[in-house]
């Protein structure tokens, strides 16, 4: 206990370089606190985007699909698959989705689109489409010929709400498919590159314009946790009885370059934290250091006078982790409530960073995330590094000899 | 003892039998991947005093005038479909314009339809709904009226002539293996610019009657993505001319399609008003 009294009271000995120390560690900590929260809300918030606007956590489709997205690639979707899905655990939502390439026209203008064929009553447990409209209206269930455009679309288009505009592809029975559409409703999508070619029509009203019976291309599944997609993918290949080859992926398997994005972003994150978690290392060091060289004649006289060794190494010890110890509690204390401000407040960006998260089909927005594992790991890094920086010092400290050093003095 | 031998035998014979048997069946299955046909090892050289170009021309020129007409029936296969689809048009092609007019007959389904092309845009009308659609240039290769031809083979938006270089690879003997007749064949290479998707075609030509007999495209990988045989030539009007081509797509497995020509009228003379949107509508 006394040499937990003896380093308190040499913590304070300098206060102005104790406190200079303690404001850097401070510093190390809200920054390796927010980047690491930082880094979950963003990566989160990405996969939660790219998972809603896209395949779900799962995707059940024909063999090769992911590979060539042609009609000739499909699923069978009927009241008993679906009986099969809303009993397996873990299933959150399914939406069955019919996806080709066609042309939408209106007057001398054609575009190339990416037509969605979804059914409104269950496409809202998975996707976000629903949400995304700015005027007029989703597709109603039960509606006829009506569609939906991305903003982009619709202004290459010029269409507006209540248009009839002609879709025009070929069917799966290779025949012409043409059908007049009503524009229901103009969503505005993240990512761009959706925003300028998707258009969504009723599931129905899709597989009659391709005849395509009661085919699907995919059926995207939602699980309870982005985590347990995997297990549940297992289960369901296991079970699922369906008519045909088919397949089923997980968003991982699905974007693989968003998974890419992610480890290269945290590897680019920590990085950064490592040196300044460095950084503040050596100023501790330094600290340290200082307050052993200072005091070699006291040291000399414990020393001299019997103390241990090894007591005046944990006193030097302690001192470090008090040093830093201070410096993680004020950290946190900054550092968290921050965080959690700015998870309650996302920050909406502008400029360059804005393009990465189009590119994913992700909204423009910095979100925060703090998980458990971000204050724990913080302090356990913190410590770790007291524990390295005070080696040099407290060997220092008690491994001279009392006479050579009270000679020197 | 002799029994143990003897059946000891008896199973070595069985595996060799096994073994023959395999080799025999995977060896057709090999030369059907390797097209014989491709190998250009069988060619003569080609007279020197013959120019590509010219031929290619001729070639050209035996299937197109300047103002064609011509009435077909065009046959799709494909695994998807239990009967084939038949579709049948009329085209009128007018080379010098760069337009071309379609007119779709049959099915009932898609009776009236049309396709009128006026450098560079395409249109199309679809007759239920009574609206015209323009189809962008970018649209030139899809597949026309889902068949495995495509719109730019049907509308000629591409010329063999002007889009390409030609290379004369050498002449065919005609042995039956690419070809039944002495054959030009020659390499067209696409310009840079060129409205096309295909790295280079290999064409044989006929020497005698300077038409199309074989076509191969392949992609800018050197991969053959489709041939195109062209087959019952007759003469129309002093041209020699095929009136079967059937176009095979290699990356899609049991689709085909035909087109047979019933009629062909060259160097006609055309009514201004067939190449308008508005006659697109008429119901002719």
């Amino acid at each position: 206990m006394l040499e937990f009294r003896l380093a308190w009271r040499n913590v304070w000995r300098n206060p102005r370089r104790t406190s200079l120390t303690v404001a850097a560690t401070v510093f190390a900590v809200v920054l390796v606190v927010m980047s690491v929260g930082m880094a979950a809300g963003v990566h989160e918030k990405m996969i939660e985007d790219a998972v809603r606007y896209g395949s779900g956590h799962l995707s059940v489709t024909g063999e090769g699909y992911l590979e060539n997205r042609t009609l000739e690639q499909f699923v069978h979707f009927d009241d008993e698959i679906e009986q099969q899905l809303r009993d397996t655990d873990g299933v959150r939502g399914y939406a069955p989705r019919v996806q080709s390439f066609a042309l939408l026209a209106r007057g001398n203008s054609t575009s190339g689109v990416a037509v969605f064929g979804v059914d409104p009553s269950l496409e809202n447990s998975v996707s976000r489409f629903s949400e995304r409209v700015r005027t007029g209206s989703f597709i109603t269930p039960g509606g006829r010929r009506q569609i939906v455009l991305g903003q982009r679309l619709a202004a290459k288009l010029s269409a507006e709400v209540g248009d009839s505009l002609l879709l025009y592809s070929v069917a799966y029975s290779l025949e012409t498919a043409y059908e007049l559409f009503d524009v229901a409703g103009v969503m505005r999508l993240p990512d761009p590159n959706l925003d300028a070619n998707l258009a969504v029509i009723s599931l129905a009203d899709a597989q009659d314009f391709f005849v395509y019976g009661d085919r699907v291309s995919e059926i995207a599944i939602l699980t309870d946790e982005a985590d347990s997609a995997a297990d549940v993918a297992r289960t369901l290949k296991a079970t699922l009885r369906m008519e045909g080859p088919f397949e089923i992926n997980t968003w991982d398997q699905i974007m693989p370059e968003l998974v890419q994005f992610i480890l290269l972003d945290d590897a680019g994150m920590y990085i950064t934290v490592f040196i300044v978690v460095v950084v503040v290392g050596f100023g501790i060091l330094n600290t340290v250091l200082m307050a052993v060289l200072e005091r070699r004649k006291e040291f000399g006289v414990v020393l001299a006078l019997g103390l241990r060794p090894a007591a005046v190494f944990r006193t030097v010890y302690f001192e470090s982790v008090m040093l830093a110890g201070v410096g993680l509690v004020i950290g946190l204390a900054v550092g968290l409530p921050m965080l959690l401000y700015f998870q309650a407040h996302p920050i909406e960006l502008t400029g360059g960073m804005t393009e990465v998260m189009e590119l994913f089909g992700s909204e423009p927005v910095m979100t925060f995330k703090l998980k458990p594992l971000n204050p724990i790991g913080s302090t356990i890094t913190i410590f770790a590094l007291a524990i390295v920086a005070a080696f040099y010092p407290a060997v220092k400290a008690s491994r001279g000899r009392p006479v050579d050093v009270l000679r020197s003095l | 003892m002799r029994d143990a031998r003897k059946r000891r035998i008896g199973r070595k014979l069985w595996l060799w039998a096994v073994c023959a048997v395999s080799v025999a069946l995977a060896l057709p299955s090999a030369a059907d991947s390797i097209d014989p046909s491709d190998s250009l090892d069988r060619l003569e050289p080609a007279p020197p005093d013959v120019d590509p170009r010219d031929v290619a021309i001729r070639a050209e020129n035996s299937l197109r005038s300047d103002r064609t007409y011509m009435a077909a029936k065009m046959t799709i296969r494909s695994p998807r479909l239990s009967e084939p689809r038949v579709v049948e048009f009329r085209s009128w092609d007018d080379r010098p314009e760069k337009r071309s007019f379609i007119r779709i007959d049959a099915p009932a389904k898609d009776r009236g339809a049309a396709f009128l092309k006026l450098h560079p845009n395409l249109w199309s009308y679809v007759p239920r709904v009574e609206r015209t659609l323009r189809i962008p240039p970018s649209m030139m290769l899809q597949p026309w009226m889902g068949s495995d031809f495509t719109n730019d083979d049907l509308v000629n938006e591409s010329s063999s002539i002007d889009d390409y270089d030609h290379r004369m690879l050498g002449v065919d003997p005609g042995d039956g293996v690419a070809v039944d007749e002495r054959a030009y064949v020659i390499e067209f290479i696409p310009h840079e610019d060129a409205p096309v998707v295909w790295g280079k075609i290999v064409a044989w030509i006929g020497v005698e009657h300077g038409t199309q007999l074989l076509q191969k495209f392949y992609d800018e990988d050197g991969e053959k993505m489709r041939t195109i045989g062209f087959a019952e030539i007759r003469e129309v009007n002093g041209r020699w001319v095929p009136h079967h081509w059937e176009v095979t797509p290699h990356n899609k497995e049991g689709h085909s399609t035909t087109i047979e020509i019933s009629e062909f009228r060259f160097d006609e003379t055309f009514d201004e008003k067939i190449f308008t949107t508005r006659n697109l509508k008429q119901r002719n």
